[in-house]
């Protein structure tokens, strides 16, 4: 009895010696813990850990946790933790959102921080302000890319079929690519993938028309006219064998792993130049990147350089000056830019894309090598998408699948796609 | 007069203490009579206020807000269920994916759930392994693990096209095609027969056997028997089957976000209702309508309930 009693009094104290030390080292921490949250695959991952294991050793007493989830998760998860007042005091932060998360008031402004903290002096003017929004800076650009295709160049090769050059129309390119189907070297093989669904690709198809998938004002910036002939183009692919045929392309989960070239079901697909790496890193074959098609000869390109990804910084973190500098060196120190390559895109610092330059091997300079090569085909960048443009994008792959499936005549899609953007940004 | 009343207040408040006192003790006497017991319920208790009662009725009040997760919540009446009401054709079409599948897996899945339910009542030897084979599917059902594989056994090069291949189909790809992809999701769900199964074998073991013997006497075939007295001695456990399994299939939602990416595709032909409130919430940022949408299913599945009690007078025999 009493050795019982006096063991769950040895257990209590033991117990409350536990609680106190975490509670001690937890508060001890505080001021310096940094949490920073990204989407990615484990590549990036292995990267960034070892930016922060640089910034550590510079930094001694600062601790950093890093999480990491894919596209498809990170964007609930953000949102819960933000509205869970649990921000990551880093944010990675897209394109397509920073409007949405700075105008609810997520992200803390950067502009006093510069340049004395936060230096981005020898940056591209044009990709500091696409991460601003009303005049403020709530976002630091983490590299650069454009909308690409890639090519198999094995399966080309194979097929007998030369390489698309700069100039090469969509006509010309779906004759190709029938070619290559019909040539049936590889079992199951079809020329391209069925892109009537991608907005990167339809964008860059109203680009080069002049249009806009998007106007500055909130609108939708393309007529029933482009949509239509759009869907008509992807019809007469799907017609001569030249893409894959619908059930095939929706298994396409918009990401590297389920897309139609990763799977070996086409021997081209689209995605962005920043992903090039990883789409080799899955693929035997030998991959190169090539611009988007134009739509006439001298059609002017509808491509333009777009921050890949942003850091921002939480306006609920605690150690705002710690996370920004943590951001300011991420993308100025020449260690970090090595440890980082081009898997993020190409670096913005102009020193720092002489530093990574210098050290890339065969793969890491095809996207370096695309960016910058671009030359007139690439534009000015597009105002950020308004709220509701998450959605628009799940709607423009609705009604392409519509089409695709022969539900829907390509005009009638048309139709539908410019009645319901209308009525998503409207709602907003 | 004065001195009246004093005596009287006085009287009074020895009077209330008086009942004060019996109150207390009273009370006392529950609380220390009742006191493990409830110490025994606050784990679940603090579960059922803290992790139930407490988000609903959060969602209640959130259901009238235009709340957006980063910003604070703003009243908006009742305009979120005006809009499902009057100007969402996506909820249409994610309630009748939905109607659709609760109509085609629920039936499915108990009649299957029968059939070996009533295979392995027979008394076969090594039952429990069986049992416990039969179950596995259900344990693993709602597992991202599961729909991954579902996933490849249904895509156009998947196991089950290279099955029909040798009969000369050519099959389509199941899970990628909008007339196929919801029938690859009840296909599923009725493959996930477990529970409701061991719930039926129990329901089986129920009957008395000198029913079966006093008929077969009386020269009823095996058919007969099943029919005059399996079945309706069954219906309690049928009926608690059915409720249960509609309202999981309701809320169905791990299979359809796994096989469509989480897009409902394709065309929004595995769009289930609970996919569609989960992209309005977390994809476009509008938590108060989805609050809404969910609780129009919670009226839902209890006019569905509802209606399965009302009927069940008409069907279910308990054995009395």
């Amino acid at each position: 009895m009493t050795l019982r009693v006096s063991r769950r009094n040895f257990m209590a104290g033991g117990a409350t010696l536990l609680s106190l030390s975490a509670f001690g080292s937890g508060a001890f921490a505080q001021d310096k813990r940094l949490r920073l949250l990204w989407w990615g695959s484990q590549p990036r991952a292995d990267r960034t850990n070892k930016v922060s294991e640089l910034y550590k050793a510079k930094n001694p007493g600062t601790s950093i946790t890093g999480e990491f989830l894919g596209w498809g998760d990170y964007w609930p998860r953000l949102a819960t933790q933000v509205a869970g007042k649990n921000a990551p005091d880093v944010i990675q932060m897209d394109y397509r959102y920073i409007v949405e998360y700075a105008h609810r008031g997520a992200l803390a402004p950067l502009d006093s921080y510069m340049p004395s903290k936060l230096n981005l002096s020898d940056f591209d003017k044009a990709q500091i302000e696409g991460g601003s929004v009303d005049g403020h800076l709530y976002g630091v650009s983490l590299g650069a890319n454009s909308a690409a295709t890639m090519l198999n160049t094995t399966a080309f090769e194979e097929a007998g079929i030369d390489l698309p050059s700069k100039t090469t129309t969509w006509e010309e390119f779906g004759r190709m690519a029938a070619e290559l189907t019909k040539a049936g070297k590889r079992k199951g093989l079809f020329g391209m993938a069925d892109g009537s669904g991608g907005e990167p690709l339809f964008e860059n198809y109203l680009r080069q028309r002049g249009k806009a998938l998007y106007t500055a004002d909130a609108k939708v910036g393309f007529g029933v006219e482009e949509a239509s002939e759009w869907f008509d183009m992807w019809n007469k692919f799907r017609e001569s064998g030249a893409c894959v045929p619908p059930d095939i392309q929706a298994l396409d989960k918009n990401d590297i792993e389920t897309n139609t070239l990763t799977l070996g079901k086409s021997a081209a697909g689209f995605a962005h130049s920043n992903q090039f790496v990883a789409y080799q890193q899955m693929n035997k074959d030998k991959l190169t990147l090539a611009n988007h098609m134009r739509v006439t000869k001298d059609s002017k390109g509808g491509h333009y350089r777009k921050p890949s990804m942003f850091f921002s910084v939480s306006s609920q973190s605690k150690v705002v000056d710690q996370a920004v500098d943590y951001v300011n060196f991420f993308v100025t120190n020449p260690e970090a830019a090595l440890a980082l390559g081009v898997e993020r895109g190409i670096p913005e610092s102009a020193a720092m894309r002489e530093v990574v330059a210098a050290k890339l091997d065969a793969v890491g300079k095809v996207p370096l090598e695309y960016v910058s090569g671009l030359g007139d085909l690439a534009g000015k960048l597009p105002p950020p998408p308004p709220a509701g443009a998450g959605e628009g994008e799940l709607t423009l792959r609705n009604i392409s699948e519509q089409v695709g499936f022969g539900q829907l005549t390509a005009a009638d899609g048309a139709k539908q796609l410019v009645d319901e953007l209308t009525r998503i940004l409207a709602r907003g | 007069m004065n001195n009246a009343m004093r005596t009287m207040s006085a009287e009074a408040a020895t009077v209330e203490r008086y009942r004060g006192a019996v109150a207390d003790s009273r009370f006392k006497r529950l609380w220390n009579a009742n006191a493990p017991g409830y110490l025994f319920l606050l784990p679940w208790l603090l579960g059922f206020f803290g992790l139930t009662l407490g988000p609903a009725l959060m969602s209640l009040y959130l259901s009238f807000t235009d709340f957006d997760m980063l910003r604070s919540p703003g009243w908006v009446g009742a305009a979120n269920y005006v809009r499902i009401a009057t100007a969402d054709p996506k909820f249409a079409s994610a309630m009748s994916v939905t109607l659709t599948y609760v109509m085609l897996a629920v039936p499915f899945k108990l009649a299957f759930a029968l059939m070996v339910a009533l295979a392995l009542n027979r008394g076969i030897q090594g039952l429990p392994i069986y049992r416990a084979i039969f179950y596995l599917p259900s344990l693993l059902g709602a597992s991202v693990a599961i729909a991954v594989l579902w996933r490849q056994l249904f895509a156009g090069d998947g196991l089950v096209n290279a099955a029909l291949a040798q009969f000369g189909i050519q099959g389509p790809s199941w899970i990628s095609h909008p007339n196929y992809s919801i029938y690859t999701l009840v296909a599923l769900s009725v493959w996930q027969f477990g529970s409701p199964m061991i719930i039926f074998l129990a329901g089986l073991r129920q009957i008395p056997q000198d029913m079966y013997e006093a008929a077969s006497l009386d020269g009823a075939s095996k058919f007969r028997q099943f029919y005059k007295i399996t079945l309706p001695l069954l219906t309690p456990v049928i009926f608690f089957n059915a409720v249960v399994q509609t309202i999981d299939a309701f809320k169905a939602f791990t299979p359809a976000f796994i096989i469509s990416g989480g897009t409902g595709g394709p065309i929004n032909s595995t769009l289930f209702y609970t996919l569609y409130l989960y992209q309005e919430a977390f994809g476009n940022f509008r938590m108060g309508y989805a609050s809404a949408l969910a609780w129009i299913l919670v009226i839902i599945i209890a006019i569905f309930t509802a209606f399965s009690f009302l009927s069940s007078r008409y069907w279910v025999h308990y054995d009395d």
